[in-house]
């Protein structure tokens, strides 16, 4: 074990740094938010940096590293609230689709992602799944032989509105729940049946909310086994979540120390916020939160090689944790800077508004916290 | 970065699991397993148990005849044997003056003490507290005036721990009245000389660990003194940041969480077990990740190389890991019913059948009477209150 980074993660992380606070400053993102939170030639230049294949294996394309390799990116992304949907390409898609064993999609589509030049986004979660990765309530029926037809909602796709492709779950076979019977299908946007609405997310990301009505596609387009697409999902959103926890700590650390240099500086009463001590105290619980939740990242990412129930565990408790632990600690800074806190000029409410879609992103803290107690009650039978 | 575990010290924990279990006597373990205070006859057994294996000085290193582990495999052989329910080495001789003497001690201070705390012959009682000079101990008044080849002593000391049934005190005082915390220094005093008094002070677990001691001229030679004159705020910093990675009481944490988890599995409520009452289960889930979230931040600070970092994190550990005590307390309590406020003596070393307790199942005694003891928690070792200070100031620089 060790806690440090090693000389390659650490200029990782570094360039990492340099690069989004030269380039994500946040009195200038109108323009890219105003452009649905993307731009083609930064994109071109994430891929320049190598980004995307961060965690990808060489035979995939990438660079041979692995979940932490991600999760430093993500941490510096939280730092500036960065806004383009890096993980929903460079995460949750690229590594569902590298957990496939698909060989000719992975062939296909996973050097393109990481040469910047393919943007398929995974069309998965649904309004009622609430972070449990098996509902899938979207049918696809075998209309003629070789011939599919998809039908039904997807929701809060993250960086659906500059997809290229979409990567859609549907149900082939099975119950609602059921682990069995979830297939992948590469579908146009554009496709016949497709409805395609961008929003703009509280946090100024932006999603797709897709309607699809009968919705033809072949059998070339199915990703990976028929109805056996559960084991992919399951390795993505594992990947996912542990990315999500990375930034949520960087978003928990930026918004402790801009509260810092604030309650330094604003004087009330004659004497610097800092001075009392009631504050002092304030912040030293926001700094225990944050590097309790960074511990809880390090256990995410050591159980990332750990059989599925053991990393499903460290999972759940790592996203309860990131989201109770965050949620104080960007309550507490907008607290602690008071009035400007609430508005939407200034910096550190976003800093709010990004860890609450965090925290309600791929389930909550206590749809977590339910799964571990489920556990428990089995574990004491 | 990475979180490979060393194949190597998981067959040190193989070994040091057989171990136990093949020395750790089954009575001590039953009675340091409910949960009362340890009893020192038990600490002294094992500590010369260990000692004949050569692993007793697990924090230290060989050259002062420890086993020179690493932080990593003292935390895990802390986790066995507390798990076992090994009773705890003497904290106050392995982990505070032990060190010192052997840092900053003179050659025969180190030959006099070293091989003794090894063996559990000499123990010690802590002698920083005061009255008036709690988590401020810059303002302690107990004095040590040089006369001739002895100082003499007066003033007085307390919740000294186990004090009673230790051989010596370390004690910090004033040898310059005037000088705030240089004039602190840090001396030897053996527990029976004359003019020392030592008044028990019964807990709110109606147990008896903790202890006031007055010292009315006392007199203890002029080569105790550890080191030099005026540095003994100097060691006790040493001493006490010395075990930072260790401040969260983790395995404690871990085991009393176990303790719960089993009570949650039998006890029973409203006609079904106590796990599956609505919440219960959740809410020792929670538990569950903040001992997690502890062990992890531990680990952290167990890796951590020499100038790592700046992060107090002996502070954050000790906070969270206090609480987290008393939080799996609460609901140790809760879980026992009515039972909790069955009064259970503690039967120190009488044998069960003649305590005579009251009824209830056989892990309700000395569940609530550490509980009481553990409010304790939050305040020594420096008070949350004046962690969450040095926190800010130190690293947050408010």
């Amino acid at each position: 074990m060790d806690f440090q980074l090693s000389g390659e993660q650490q200029m990782l992380k570094d360039s990492a740094r340099r690069f989004l606070e030269t380039n994500c400053a946040f009195e200038h993102r109108q323009p890219l938010i105003d452009n649905g939170s993307f731009d083609v030639t930064r994109w071109a230049t994430l891929a320049d940096l190598g980004w995307f294949g961060v965690s990808l294996s060489e035979e995939q394309g990438g660079f041979g590293g692995g979940a932490i390799e991600t999760a430093i990116l993500m941490e510096e992304m939280g730092r500036v609230l960065f806004l383009e949907p890096y993980w929903a390409i460079g995460v949750l898609a690229a590594q569902t689709i590298a957990a496939s064993s698909d060989s000719l999609w992975s062939e296909v589509l996973l050097p393109a992602i990481v040469a910047g030049e393919a943007r398929p986004v995974l069309a998965h979660n649904e309004p009622e799944a609430r972070g449990t990765v098996e509902f899938v309530s979207t049918t696809a029926v075998e209309s003629s032989p070789g011939r599919w037809r998809l039908s039904g909602r997807k929701s809060l796709v993250v960086g659906g509105n500059i997809a290229d492709r979409f990567i859609v779950s549907a149900r082939t076979a099975g119950a609602v729940e059921d682990r069995y019977g979830i297939t992948l299908f590469v579908v146009d946007p554009g496709a016949d049946g497709m409805t395609v609405r961008n929003i703009r997310l509280i946090d100024n990301r932006w999603c797709a909310d897709i309607e699809l009505r009968d919705v033809e596609v072949g059998e070339d387009s199915i990703i990976g086994a028929l109805g056996q697409a559960f084991a992919a999902l399951d390795e993505g959103h594992a990947h996912a979540t542990v990315a999500l926890c990375a930034e949520a700590v960087g978003v928990m650390e930026k918004a402790l120390w801009i509260t810092r240099d604030y309650i330094k500086m604003r004087k009330q009463f004659g004497v610097a916020l800092s001075t009392f001590q009631v504050l002092q105290h304030r912040m030293s619980e926001m700094l225990i939160e944050l590097e309790l939740a960074r511990s809880m990242l390090h256990r995410a990412l050591a159980a990332m090689s750990s059989h599925t129930d053991a990393r499903a565990a460290a999972l759940s408790a790592t996203k309860a944790h990131v989201g109770r632990s965050g949620k104080f600690v960007c309550a507490q800074s907008i607290q602690l800077h008071g009035g400007i806190g609430v508005t939407e000029e200034y910096v550190i409410g976003h800093y709010f508004k990004r860890m609450t879609t965090i925290e309600y992103a791929l389930g909550s803290s206590h749809v977590h916290i339910e799964r571990l107690a489920e556990a428990e009650r089995k574990r004491a039978a | 970065m990475n979180f490979d575990i060393d194949p190597a010290d998981l067959a040190f924990r193989e070994e040091v699991r057989t171990f136990v279990r093949e020395n750790l006597p089954p009575e001590m373990a039953a009675r340091t397993l409910r949960n009362y205070h340890f009893l020192r006859d038990d600490q002294r057994e094992w500590t010369r148990i260990l000692n004949k294996k050569g692993w007793s000085g697990q924090n230290w290193p060989q050259e002062w005849g420890g086993t020179g582990w690493t932080p990593i495999r003292q935390f895990i052989f802390e986790d066995e044997c507390f798990m076992a329910g090994a009773p705890p080495i003497d904290t106050a001789g392995f982990k505070m003056i032990g060190p010192v003497i052997m840092n900053f001690g003179s050659a025969a201070l180190k030959q006099e003490f070293g091989p003794k705390i090894l063996n559990g012959d000499v123990f010690w009682g802590q002698g920083f507290s005061e009255p008036n000079a709690g988590s401020d101990l810059g303002s302690l008044r107990t004095t040590a005036v040089r006369d001739g080849d002895d100082y003499v002593i007066n003033g007085q000391k307390i919740w000294t721990s186990y004090v009673e049934t230790a051989e010596m005190i370390f004690v910090l005082v004033k040898t310059d009245p005037e000088a705030k915390q240089r004039g602190i220094s840090m001396v030897l005093v053996d527990k029976n000389a004359p003019g020392v008094t030592i008044r028990p002070i019964i807990d709110i677990g109606e147990c008896h660990t903790l202890n006031e001691v007055f010292f009315d001229n006392v007199r203890t030679p002029v080569r105790y003194l550890v080191g030099e004159e005026g540095k003994g705020w100097t060691y006790a910093k040493y001493l006490l940041d010395m075990e930072r990675a260790f401040s969260a009481e983790w395995p404690r944490n871990k085991r009393y969480l176990a303790q719960l988890r089993a009570l949650a599995g039998c006890a029973r409520s409203n006609g079904r077990r106590l796990i599956d009452a609505p919440g219960f289960a959740a809410r020792l889930a929670q538990l569950e990740i903040d001992l997690q979230a502890l062990e992890w931040l531990t680990l952290r600070a167990l890796y951590e190389r020499k100038g790592g970092t700046t992060l107090p994190v002996g502070s954050l550990l000790k906070v969270r890991g206090s609480e987290l005590l008393q939080k799996i307390g609460e609901m140790q309590v809760e879980a026992l019913g009515d039972h909790a406020a069955y009064f259970y003596a503690d039967p120190r070393d009488q044998a069960v059948s003649d305590v005579g307790w009251p009824p209830g199942p056989a892990y309700a005694p000395g569940i609530v009477a550490d509980y009481m003891y553990r409010r304790a928690t939050t305040i020594y070792g420096g008070a949350n209150e004046v962690q969450r200070t040095i926190i800010a100031k130190t690293f947050l620089e408010l």
